[in-house]
């Protein structure tokens, strides 16, 4: 018996017919199927005749691009030009031309990309056969993309089935060859561990792995995502960069699509994956492009919310680029806006206490306390300053005094009892200070 | 009162006519000199510094066997006792090999958690003392994520368990590129635990490592231990598929070792009732342990270990804080530190007694303890001994006693000492190529590595496999490749352990609003216990099924307090569908073979509480179950039953209590539980079949005429009626125990006659043919006669 009788009736597959199923209906069945096969071989081959794609057309009527040969074989390459002048969204492509390395290499927090230049990084992008990693999902399509000059280029390597990925992957090499660092969006989690997992199977040393990395998502989520719903890209298109894609594949249908194209679909289910894939690799320039500008507080930053920049600012702050972080704050302490002024005025009060600029700090608290009465944090650092610095504990009292009186129970109960001990701590200094009198 | 030693209290003990008379066997071994051997020259001096340090000067012959073996590239696996170091003998090849060329990596596998982190212990404080660069860690499901990494990267040794193998570690091996290139030995430990169902997987598993080592190079050294088992080195063959050298003499020193066999008294002899296990435990225990006699219980569930810690606290903490740990339970379910605490506490002898279950069956360091009780037999010769061995490991005199229960296990142990003294009677035995694990390994498999065209993956024609999978959708053949193309992670959808993934859940919904989860039941235990209108119960609380809603897999029950509970009425119809071997017996047919197992439940009876009264009937409608599996049959012709002077009912009967002692028989010989073998009685033509009615066995044709349960039809029927009983393998597929029980069938009967006979009840009870109830009054009777006819 075959073994995959056997299987079917383990899995009950079978019918559960005790007899003997019925020859002359077996046979019966295997002929339509053979007539089924035959059918559908003979579309194909009408199909790769027929100029008109009308029955079902062939990938190159579909989507223009070539086969392209290496020593690995052969897979399908596809290059679509962006025009300086083109729009994505709000802004056109050569906006994002002028990124400013400096910028790039802050966002990377990656020191050795402020050598390099903007037409030597390479953007990145896969389309895989699922998401759970491990061995068994392989990129089928690899999108890339690169300035040159004002121009974007994008460039897709397609497996046309499994026997191409090592043609793709060597092609992959040869193009990240030329580049000194990579862009991209959660790559460093996805794309790159993927990537180096296929060079592996394949026995192919990985070009990525050693590359500097621009992952878009940690400083995406750092600057924008406070004001989204969510930091996927496709968020970041709508909410910030105002890309409306139109009939866009969503990304958990890709996979199932290339597998229906490996098993004889059609090519057209491919063409709506090249497209989100194209845009996908233009949306990375694009990002790129306005969280660059965020950090420099560029006049075209006109989109940014004010929030965006004060959160630039902490990011300064964080890696201790002081002087980049008072300038932008200084400004942002203008605003109208109360909460945001609060904010950078507490963050700038902060970073002038960290450099010793102790009058500057005073001044600033002072000010915020003539703003809002109750200011907790204010009237906290204006105590430990009158404290520790000024030495004048009667005045510290107060302030802690007005603090410990607040109403509404917003105080956290370790918050209370520093307070607590601060008071006392004060108290009994006072007491001694009166004592020694 | 001044404290006895072990030896004075054994002595006490054995003239002690009232202990005595319930002793049914007591063995003395005699201690053993150990066989010394020199280091051999190879092994490296600071390797020889540091055991030389622990007062290690020799090697048992064993270890020097072991490590000689290993290091000409040979398989090795060692059977030898608890605590005859075999840890050894793989810690020193391997630290060996990475002192030499420090790329080298091993693998080692453990079947419990518990069990990997003891050695984890072990093996970090050789290299603590070697005070060498040598990086071993646990990689589990506890592993913290931003930990996996290093592992990864740059441990040597590698201690994991199967499972953890098959989902976490192959379906990445790109991220554990170093290791397989570098992998130079593979440890398995406790091979025996691998066997039936699990056994099974664990063959495929390594199936898939090797074909992951081929890809990086790699050919790897097995060193596997073992408890004794009747076929240690054909298991580890038909496991590992390849050569292994076996070593299953031990060169270590023993303590001279008292076991005795213990049968607790009758207390009803009508109904065949025994003193329950737990009382002489209790007892025994309470006095080896006031008598400063270090001493560990092991008992066969958790229930117990809490209920009998709870009566030795009692008896030994009046007055004393309740939480000294003089004696203790240890369980799984403890949290680790807790453990720890009490491992540490018996080796400094803090904690004089402890009662565990098997969690501290297996290799934990937890000292020489001076006496082991068993309460109830572990289920197999192997764990017996094992369990025994807990008790003096290298010095001195100890002491070993297995109290039996009721059952037919525990009471033909006992009763039958040379079965259990005499050399190991249980096999091993897997089925990697049952079709649907393999099946589902082959998915695992195609996800690591793309298959060839010509590729072996065990001795199926994997190639048809893999083209159905295609035809599926989960592969892509393309030029003589077979892809993974599909999005899952094939390793999720199958568990090493769990015959049936598929649980149901019981959902207690007595407070509105308030539903909670009380239970979990497997697939097939739902269809008996938890159908709809059935009594289930948790910790003597009863539940009333309102819905079994299969679809959603849960059973909806609430809270009742009745005065009955239920019992499900099965029928069960085999059909042969290939007979493969066939031997005569005296006038019966053996044979082994596939078989068409269809199950269906029908119907339930309602039992009163106490008086066992039938309180009425219900009906049960659920589907039909359907499986394809390995039996073991045989056959009995009618004219050799009409020779005996019963009715056919009574016959019936008898044959039934044959199936019910032949089951659990086989059951034991297989180290399988009872749950992997069903039974039934039928003929083989599939037409005739018999099953529980509501009265009386009855004899009935094929499932149709099964709807009504209280419709005795078709016994007249009975005269085309040749007899033949089926035990079968309870997985699809069968699991590889039919054919050895086709082997040793004259051994099965022999044991049942012995089992049967010697059973002290008069009618028959669960320990021989079954509950006189199931079975009816003439059962053990016309068992015997009907063995008398056929052996």
């Amino acid at each position: 018996m075959s073994v995959i009788k056997r299987l079917q009736r383990l899995t009950g597959e079978s019918t559960r017919q005790t007899e003997k199923p019925d020859r002359s209906e077996e046979i019966a069945a295997l002929r339509k199927r053979i007539d089924a096969v035959m059918a559908r071989r003979q579309e194909v081959r009408a199909s790769a005749l027929s100029q008109s794609g009308r029955l079902s057309p062939s990938l190159t009527d579909v989507i223009p691009g070539e086969v392209c040969a290496n020593s690995a074989g052969v897979c399908f390459i596809q290059e679509s030009p962006v025009d300086a002048s083109a729009w994505h969204g709000h802004r056109r492509i050569r906006d994002f031309a002028g990124v400013s390395m400096e910028a790039a290499s802050f966002l990377a927090n990656n020191a050795s990309l402020a050598g390099y230049r903007l037409e030597e990084g390479l953007f990145l992008d896969t389309e895989t056969t699922g998401l759970a990693g491990g061995t068994g999902t392989m990129a089928f399509l690899i999108g890339l993309g690169w300035f040159d000059r004002e121009r974007f280029i994008v460039r897709q390597i397609f497996a046309r089935d499994f026997t191409e990925e090592r043609a793709a992957l060597i092609h992959l090499a040869q193009i990240a060859g030329d580049r000194r660092f990579l862009v991209s969006f959660n790559g460093k989690t996805f794309d790159v561990g993927l990537l180096s997992t296929r060079y592996i199977m394949n026995r192919l040393p990985c070009p990525l792995t050693d590359l500097p990395h621009l992952d878009l998502l940690y400083p995406a989520r750092r600057l924008i995502a406070h004001r989204l719903e969510n930091c996927r890209l496709s968020t970041i298109e709508a909410q910030i960069l105002g890309l409306i894609r139109r009939n866009d594949v969503p990304g958990a249908d890709i996979p199932q699509r290339y597998f229906d194209w490996l098993r004889g679909g059609d090519a057209r289910l491919l063409q709506d994956v090249f497209t989100h894939n194209r845009l996908d690799i233009i949306s990375l320039a694009a990002l790129m492009g306005h969280l660059a500008a965020l950090t420099q507080c560029r006049q075209e930053t006109a989109h940014a919310d004010a929030h965006d920049l004060l959160a630039v600012a902490r990011l300064y702050a964080e890696r201790q680029r002081t002087g980049q972080a008072q300038h932008l704050l200084s400004s942002l302490v203008q605003s109208r806006e109360p909460a945001l002024r609060k904010a950078s005025r507490k963050m700038l009060s902060l970073l002038c206490k960290r450099t010793g600029h102790w009058h500057d700090a005073v001044d600033m608290w002072q000010e915020m306390i003539r703003d809002d009465p109750d200011d907790r944090f204010a009237l906290i650092e204006l105590a430990k300053w009158y404290e520790h610095r000024a030495q004048d504990h009667a005045t510290a009292l107060i302030l802690v005094g007005r603090v410990l009186r607040q109403e509404g129970g917003c105080i956290t109960a370790v918050e209370r009892e520093a307070l607590m001990h601060r008071r006392q701590r004060l108290q009994r200094r006072q007491a001694d200070k009166n004592s020694d009198k | 009162m001044a404290k006895l030693t072990l030896r004075e209290w054994l002595a006490r003990m054995e003239s002690n006519g009232r202990f005595m008379e319930n002793v049914r066997a007591v063995k003395r071994l005699p201690a053993a000199q150990g066989r010394f051997a020199d280091f051999p020259d190879w092994v490296h001096p600071r390797l020889r510094q540091v055991l030389d340090k622990r007062g290690i000067r020799k090697l048992y012959s064993h270890q020097v066997e072991a490590i000689d073996l290993v290091r000409q590239g040979r398989n090795v696996v060692l059977v030898t006792p608890t605590a005859s170091g075999k840890t050894l003998c793989y810690n020193l090849p391997v630290l060996q090999q990475i002192l030499v060329e420090p790329e080298t990596r091993a693998l080692y596998l453990f079947p419990t958690k518990a069990l990997a982190q003891d050695q984890m212990h072990e093996i970090h404080s050789l290299i603590g003392e070697l005070g060498a660069d040598i990086k071993t860690y646990t990689y589990d499901g506890d592993t913290p994520d931003d930990a996996r990494q290093a592992i990864r990267k740059q441990g040597h040794v590698v201690v994991t368990n199967p499972d953890m193998l098959h989902a976490g570690i192959l379906p990445h091996h790109t991220k554990w590129q170093k290791l397989f290139t570098n992998l130079k030995y593979v440890v398995i430990d406790e091979l025996h635990v691998y066997r039936g169902v699990f056994g099974s997987h664990l063959t495929n598993v390594m199936r898939r490592l090797m074909r992951v080592c081929q890809f990086y190079g790699a050919q790897p050294v097995f060193i596997c231990c073992s408890a004794t088992v009747a076929n240690p080195q054909e298991h580890a063959q038909r496991l590992l598929e390849r050569p292994m050298e076996l070593i299953a003499t031990s060169g270590a020193p023993a303590a001279a070792k008292t076991f005795m066999l213990f049968n607790p008294p009758i207390v009803n002899r009508e109904l065949g009732i025994r003193q329950s296990a737990l009382t002489p435990a209790r007892k025994l225990a309470t006095d080896l342990i006031a008598n400063a006699i270090q001493t560990i219980v092991f008992t066969t569930s958790r229930l117990n270990v809490e209920v009998l810690t709870k009566y030795l606290k009692d008896q030994f903490t009046r007055g004393k804080p309740l939480d000294t740990k003089f004696v203790t339970g240890y369980r799984g379910g403890y949290l680790p530190h807790l453990r720890r605490q009490i491992e540490a506490g018996l080796r400094n002898r803090n904690v004089m007694g402890v009662v565990s279950t098997n969690a501290l069956e297996l290799g934990i360091d937890i000292g020489d303890l001076e006496a082991c009780i068993m309460v109830g037999y572990p289920g197999s010769v192997a764990s017996t001994w094992q369990q025994a061995g807990r008790a003096g490991r290298r010095m001195g005199q100890s002491f070993a006693i297995l109290i039996a229960r009721s059952s037919p296990m525990d009471q033909f142990i006992v009763e039958h000492p040379d079965y259990f003294f005499s050399r190991s009677p249980e096999h091993c035995r897997v089925n990697p190529d049952n079709l649907l694990i393999l099946l589902h390994h082959l998915k695992s498999a195609a996800f690591e590595l793309p298959f060839e065209k010509g590729e072996h993956f065990g001795r199926e024609n994997i190639e048809e496999l893999l083209d159905y999978l295609a035809e599926k959708g989960v592969l892509h053949r393309v030029a003589d490749r077979w892809h993974w193309a599909a999005e899952s992670y094939p390793a999720d959808e199958i568990s090493l352990r769990s015959v049936n993934p598929e649980n149901v859940v019981v959902v207690d919904t007595s407070e509105t609003g308030q539903h909670k989860v009380i239970a979990e039941v497997d697939w097939d235990g739902a269809f008996t216990t938890v159908h709809t209108d059935a009594i289930y119960m948790v910790e003597s609380q009863q539940y009333h099924v309102d819905q079994l809603d299969l679809e959603r897999k849960k059973a909806y029950v609430r809270k009742v307090d009745v005065d009955y509970y239920t019992d499900a009425m099965t029928y069960t119809h085999v059909r042969v569908i290939d007979g493969f071997d066939q031997k005569k017996q005296r006038d019966t047919i053996v044979e082994h073979g596939e078989v068409q197992v269809v199950r269906k439940v029908v119907g339930y009876k309602k039992i009163k509480f106490y008086t066992l009264e039938n309180l009425g009937f219900g009906d049960v409608n659920l589907p039909e179950k359907d499986m394809h599996t390995t039996s073991y049959w045989f056959t009995i012709p009618k004219d050799l039953l009409t020779q005996l002077s019963y009715s056919q009912a009574e016959i019936i009967d008898g044959l039934a209590g044959l199936g019910y002692s032949l089951h659990h028989l086989a059951a034991m010989l297989l180290m399988a539980d009872l749950h992997d073998l069903d039974r039934a009685i039928g003929d083989k033509s599939g037409e005739w079949f018999v099953r529980h009615g509501p009265k009386a066995r009855i004899i009935t044709a094929s499932p149709a005429g099964a709807n009504d349960p209280s419709a005795g039809q078709t016994l007249t029927m009975v005269d085309a009626f040749d007899p033949t009983l089926f035990i079968f393998d309870a997985y699809p597929g069968g699991i590889g125990f039919s054919e050895l029980l086709y082997q040793e069938h004259a051994r099965l009967l022999s044991s049942a006659q012995q089992l049967i006979g010697h059973c002290s009840c008069t009618h028959g009870c669960p320990t021989c043919v079954g509950p006189t109830l199931e079975v009816g009054l003439s059962a053990k009777e016309v068992a015997l006669s009907i063995i008398a006819l056929i052996l």
